[in-house]
């Protein structure tokens, strides 16, 4: 099939497939980064139960693969009662995955400040939510900048997790899927949707460069 | 910072040592939050139970032998998959770094974009491209390979980079000692500079092979007996959705979590956090 009549067949679907891929990934980066905030929250927090908490929770969801996951969420919760839309599954697999290494992200952002500073900051009298506020935060979103946008594109490339589940409108992983298994889309069909997951991913690279290069603090 | 170590973590230093009051708030948030975590487990405990899938009938085959020698062959798919995955992706991945790196532009631009290209496509992309579009081509391939190219495919673009920001981080003056030396430039490339640049990336290489044996999960879209399709045998053998995924889950879980680990071991004994090696 030439690019033409795909494009013509099908050129509609790819937009809707690839605003679908982008609402996925908006919605799930943005649960992910909450989610990521507040476990990161827990795992510098003095509170021993909490700190253990979130290091399980993290060492869960950075090392379970996808579609482990997800078959958990669509097949298995069922048995114990509790039933979503696959929609919802998709959701919550793409956004508990990014916030485990949304939180590791922020730790090692939070781990580059140097310790000095902090008793710097004591030492001048500053309390603990000043200290937080006007050291630690600012500083460790600064150098996080480019591992959070590494974690929108890889967030971007799980939700081609959707595409293993009947999903009303596919997203452009389902739609290669579909279109070859309807007609033979070919190398072409794949390339398109190849295509517009690339310019995405490049796009969001180089708007991370600039931001990166306008907070970056030189050590 | 303090040596290696003896390093105090940002997480420690935050907190002064408390005082009696600030003791007395830890203390309460911390039974609080115990006492919330126990509920949650109990929950979760409660809700397996009511459903009736803490019966026996969905645990009692994991005490057989048979069960864990079937999940067993399956784990060896998955590692024979995940192997070959990562030896082919170390390969194209050392090939895409030297023409990134190499005095050419024509191959320093193809090769950039070929890196960006695999890293910006998801991993089920490229194998439903083996799996539905290679064979329209006329080409037969056999299940493994179909899940060894996608997997390796989506993971040489980042062995690339981890490699070259390795190569990076090999000071200048290696360099400029081995050439005035009067050793070629190949030779300095691969006895001064590679030997150094592999020792800093060796922890990223291996946190890239979790990513490879997460991918590997996808064989059941192929049909590869991995660890994972062995799951789907035992599931529809007793009928036991739940506990058989649950299980599997967990494996995948510590394998990589070993992975993990090794890759943070490795990474403290060469002391190499000092080399920014790029974030994947």
């Amino acid at each position: 099939m030439s690019l033409a009549t795909l494009l013509e067949q099908y050129g509609e679907e790819y937009l809707i497939a690839l605003l679908t891929t982008w609402k996925l990934t908006a919605i799930a980066f943005s649960a992910a980064f909450v989610i990521g905030i507040l476990v990161t929250v827990m795992r510098v927090s003095p509170v021993k139960p909490l700190r253990v908490f979130a290091e399980i929770y993290v060492q869960i969801f950075r090392n379970i693969s996808g579609a482990a996951l997800l078959i958990l969420l669509v097949y298995a919760l069922p048995y114990l009662n509790m039933m979503f839309s696959y929609f919802t599954c998709v959701i919550i697999a793409t956004t508990l995955i990014p916030s485990a290494f949304c939180s590791e992200y922020l730790m090692s952002g939070i781990n580059t400040i140097d310790v000095g500073q902090i008793e710097a900051a004591r030492a001048l009298g500053l309390n603990f939510t000043e200290l937080v506020r006007s050291i630690v935060i600012p500083q460790a979103l600064r150098s996080s900048v480019i591992p959070l946008t590494n974690l929108l594109v890889s967030t971007m490339l799980t939700t081609a997790l959707a595409s293993q589940v009947p999903m009303d409108p596919r997203e452009l992983t389902g739609l290669v899927s579909h279109i070859n298994t309807h007609a033979v889309g070919g190398v072409v069909a794949f390339f398109v949707s190849a295509f517009l997951y690339c310019i995405t991913a490049v796009v969001i690279g180089q708007v991370g460069l600039r931001i990166d290069r306008r907070v970056r603090i030189l050590r | 910072m303090n040596k290696a170590g003896s390093r105090t973590y940002v997480r420690d230093a935050l907190f002064e040592k408390p005082g009696p009051k600030a003791l007395k708030k830890i203390r309460l948030v911390t039974a609080l939050s115990l006492a919330a975590l126990i509920l949650l487990i109990f929950l979760v405990i409660r809700q397996f139970y009511i459903t009736g899938q803490l019966d026996a009938r969905y645990w009692s085959f994991f005490l057989r032998f048979t069960t864990w020698r079937f999940l067993f062959i399956g784990l060896l798919g998955t590692v024979e998959a995940a192997s070959l995955g990562g030896v082919l992706a170390l390969i194209t991945g050392f090939l895409l770094m030297l023409a990134r790196i190499s005095k050419y532009r024509i191959l320093n631009i193809l090769s950039a974009a070929l890196i960006e290209f695999t890293r910006g496509v998801p991993t089920l992309l490229f194998i439903y491209f083996f799996f539905l579009v290679v064979p329209q081509m006329g080409i037969k391939m056999s299940a493994l390979w179909k899940v060894v190219f996608p997997v390796s495919i989506s993971a040489c673009g980042i062995v690339a980079e981890v490699l070259r920001s390795g190569v990076n981080a090999v000071p200048k003056g290696q360099r400029e000692a081995a050439i005035s030396l009067g050793m070629s430039e190949a030779a300095t490339f691969l006895r001064i500079i590679l030997p150094q640049a592999v020792r800093f990336v060796v922890p990223a290489l291996i946190s890239e092979l979790v990513i490879v044996v997460k991918d590997t999960t996808f064989a059941y879209v192929v049909s590869f007996p991995d660890l994972m399709q062995n799951a789907k045998v035992l599931i529809s053998n007793y009928d036991a959705l739940l506990s058989v995924y649950l299980v599997v889950a967990v494996i995948y879980i510590i394998i990589n979590y070993l992975l993990n680990q090794l890759s943070l071991y490795l990474a403290g004994r060469m002391d190499v956090s000092t080399v920014n090696v790029a974030e994947v």
